[in-house]
């Protein structure tokens, strides 16, 4: 029987490989495990801290977060849920219909279209936003909830390209069966393209649906009443002393989100990818 | 690209005769067209659609004559009546005379475009009758509309909402970098024509100055962060691929959950840790030392490191992610034919990952390069309450974007702001456009279509 041969070179390349490992899980995870922590704290306060870590836990902060009547963390709760739903629904319906059309119709103006949306997404997205806020408070449709919720949904075209790269890889023989056997396009989307691109709508629908929730610049320009606030702009207002009750609400909200990207990891890099392939 | 200007150029030159072509073959119905939109369908006997265009002309008209010529000078003038709460003088409100004039000229161009297309539709169908008995009805229109031309039926939409929500802001706040609109020029004050804000930012004034700090800051971080974040991200995806490596899927689970958290949520808790009483400065106090003011206004390179790690922490792991699908599609025959040509580990990353990987990344490169340029989120969160000496309005960690916002937003620089806004596009489009024309990828597009 042959031993095998075990060569020192080997055995630390494996045993330093491991060690980064372990270190770099450390840097990524600490933040977190500590944010997790923080929220069991007894006291609150950043300042009791022994360290890194409360000195004692209990769920006091997450009772104080649903019942406190100054930082309404359920009132900015179903603000943030309104939002979502309406620039999800609207926003996703948007952005499909526009990479359907883009990616499986040849019309005149199609790359002038798509160099356009590439020119305007150069512009840094402030700029717009300053403009929006002026035009916003000209036409007093500063705190409102469905404004907002529009804005959203209506820049969601822009980033049609995820949407538009599954949808190139539909194959267009299906689509001329369909013409052939006299199917309009509408019925051709709703019956052949729809129930082929379930896992990219599903995706659309859920990151249209997350986006509100980590959002801060748009709703501190717009929403300027206490009563509107969305769950970002509270989770921002909260002082060193109220840090236990800030990383309950920050958890709260952040692993629902964690949940969605764990299970759209593959989708996202695919998005990742999108700009780096098409146009 | 010179060969899109060859044939635009091409298409002025050829013009002139093209136009006298088209009078030449024009009939009535053509002429008819040009007097009065919709006169020619009607002739063809197109009738609702005729009907159609002269609603439309008839409407736009109406709207010109109503305000569309005087909001048009208004645009030009905005506004020349001054308000006086004493004389009970209403006054121009220059914003919205801006807004409303652009509106109209927005509303001219729908007017050309369809007087064009009206002029071109009658000829078209008037051609179509010497031989055909029946000319397509509004119906068939319709269904045409759904059918070959559904692609205008379902972009009305989008396009609209992008137009209002999109293009008309950054029409907008183009505008208004060429104005004086800010500071104490706000309505009800009268808003003029000026290059003053350009001007304020090049010529030696405070502004200036740090304008030209923040820039090079702003290009520093923008490089170190991208290299920094890149490579990183590059060798984590390189480790986690390794061989010897059991496990992936829980490794590489660390870095995603750093990316699937909310940016704002990990920003502010990195704030609270390097705060004076947060648990860094706690345990140096334990172990007998002074409390380190983090983002205090003297710790300008500090600042801008932890800036740089805390930006590394949320960007990295997106990088691997893209990186470790890149890594998938190298061919492992590759590797094979170098191990047996002898090559160590390092000429294998030197010669086939590091090429491999730098071409089917270089537009992510670009992308990554311009959100650092104009990555709001880091020192907004971290430092944004800190204005240094030295700087007008803004402080030395701060990025052109945090000035900007700065600016604008909470101290109603308008003009200024919408003037450093246009140079942040122009530098950021201007140096995608030189990397993305010059990179591989871009010049063997088609090799891969």
């Amino acid at each position: 029987m042959r031993k095998l041969r075990v060569r020192p070179r080997q055995v630390a390349d494996v045993f330093l490989t491991y060690a980064l490992l372990l270190i770099v899980s450390i840097i990524f995870l600490f933040p977190c495990l500590w944010l997790v922590l923080s929220c069991f704290s007894a006291t609150g306060s950043i300042y009791s801290f022994n360290g890194f870590f409360p000195t004692s836990y209990s769920l006091a902060s997450f009772i104080s977060l649903f019942t406190d009547s100054y930082y309404t963390y359920l009132n900015w709760f179903a603000n943030t849920l309104i939002i979502a739903v309406i620039s999800s629904l609207l926003g996703t319906l948007l952005v499909i219909i526009t990479a359907f059309t883009i990616s499986s119709f040849e019309f005149s103006g199609r790359k002038a279209l798509m160099k356009g949306a590439l020119a305007l997404g150069m512009f840094p997205s402030f700029m717009g936003m300053t403009a929006v806020y002026l035009l916003m408070t000209q036409f007093n449709f500063i705190n409102s909830r469905i404004g907002l919720a529009l804005i959203y949904a209506c820049g969601a075209p822009m980033g049609y390209l995820v949407q538009k790269g599954f949808f190139d890889t539909i194959p267009k023989t299906i689509y001329d069966a369909a013409r052939i056997d006299g199917a309009s396009n509408l019925r051709i989307f709703c019956s052949v393209t729809l129930p082929l691109s379930k896992p990219i709508l599903v995706y659309t629908l859920l990151t249209q649906f997350a986006w509100p929730w980590s959002d801060y610049i748009l709703p501190k320009l717009l929403l300027k009443d206490r009563e509107l606030w969305t769950v970002a702009i509270g989770l921002m207002s909260m002082p060193e002393t109220e840090f236990a009750r800030y990383a309950a609400g920050a958890v709260f909200i952040a692993v629902p989100i964690v949940i969605l990207y764990f299970c759209l990891t593959k989708y996202m890099v695919n998005g990742l990818a999108a700009g780096a392939v098409k146009e | 690209m010179k060969n899109a200007f060859r044939q635009l150029w091409q298409k002025i030159r050829n013009l002139p005769s093209a136009v006298k072509e088209f009078f030449k073959e024009s009939g009535r119905e053509t002429y008819a067209s040009m007097c009065f939109m919709g006169v020619g369908q009607m002739i063809n006997g197109q009738y609702i659609k005729g009907l159609l265009y002269m609603l439309a002309e008839g409407g736009l008209i109406a709207y010109f004559a109503l305000r569309g010529i005087s909001d048009i000078i208004g645009f030009f003038t905005l506004g020349t009546v001054k308000a006086d709460a004493w004389l009970g003088i209403e006054g121009d409100n220059s914003v919205i005379m801006l807004l409303m004039g652009i509106f109209a000229w927005f509303a001219l161009g729908v007017l050309v475009y369809l007087y064009i297309h009206n002029i071109k539709d009658a000829k078209k169908y008037a051609d179509m009758k010497i031989f055909k008995e029946h000319l397509p009805s509004f119906r068939d229109d319709l269904s045409a509309l759904i059918n070959s031309k559904f692609y205008k039926l379902a972009l009305f939409l989008p396009l609209v909402g992008v137009l209002i929500f999109n293009v008309l802001p950054i029409v907008f706040m183009i505008l208004i970098a060429f104005t004086n609109y800010g500071g104490t020029i706000v309505p009800p004050e009268l808003v003029d024509w000026s290059l003053d804000s350009f001007g304020k930012l090049v010529t030696g004034s405070e502004l200036s100055q740090s304008f030209i700090r923040i820039l090079g800051w702003n290009l520093l971080w923008a490089f170190a962060s991208t290299m920094f974040n890149y490579f990183v991200g590059l060798g984590l995806a390189i480790l986690f691929n390794k061989k010897c490596v059991k496990g992936k899927a829980i490794w590489r689970a660390f870095p995603v959950l750093a990316y699937a958290i909310p940016g704002f949520i990990t920003l502010l808790a990195f704030k609270f840790m390097f705060s004076n009483g947060g648990p860094i400065n706690n345990m140096i106090v334990d172990n007998g030392g002074k409390i380190i003011d983090f983002f205090g206004i003297n710790s300008k390179w500090m600042a801008r490191g932890i800036g740089l790690f805390v930006n590394a922490w949320l960007s990295i792991p997106s990088i691997m992610l893209l990186a470790t699908g890149i890594l998938s599609n190298i061919n492992n025959d590759l590797y094979e034919a170098a191990r047996i040509d002898g090559a160590s580990g390092w000429v294998q990353f030197k010669s086939i990952t590091l090429p491999f990987v730098l071409f089917s990344t270089t537009p992510v490169l670009i992308n990554q390069f311009i959100g650092n340029f104009n990555n709001f989120g880091v020192f907004f969160f971290l430092r944004s309450d800190v204005l240094s000496d030295g700087y007008f309005l803004a402080s030395d960690t701060d990025l052109l974007i945090n000035w900007l916002y700065r600016m604008s937003i909470e101290k109603n620089y308008y003009s200024i702001g919408a003037a450093i806004s246009l140079i942040i596009f122009l530098i950021t489009s201007a140096l995608s456009l030189i990397v993305y024309v010059r990179s591989a990828s871009y010049k063997k597009e088609d090799t891969f279509r």
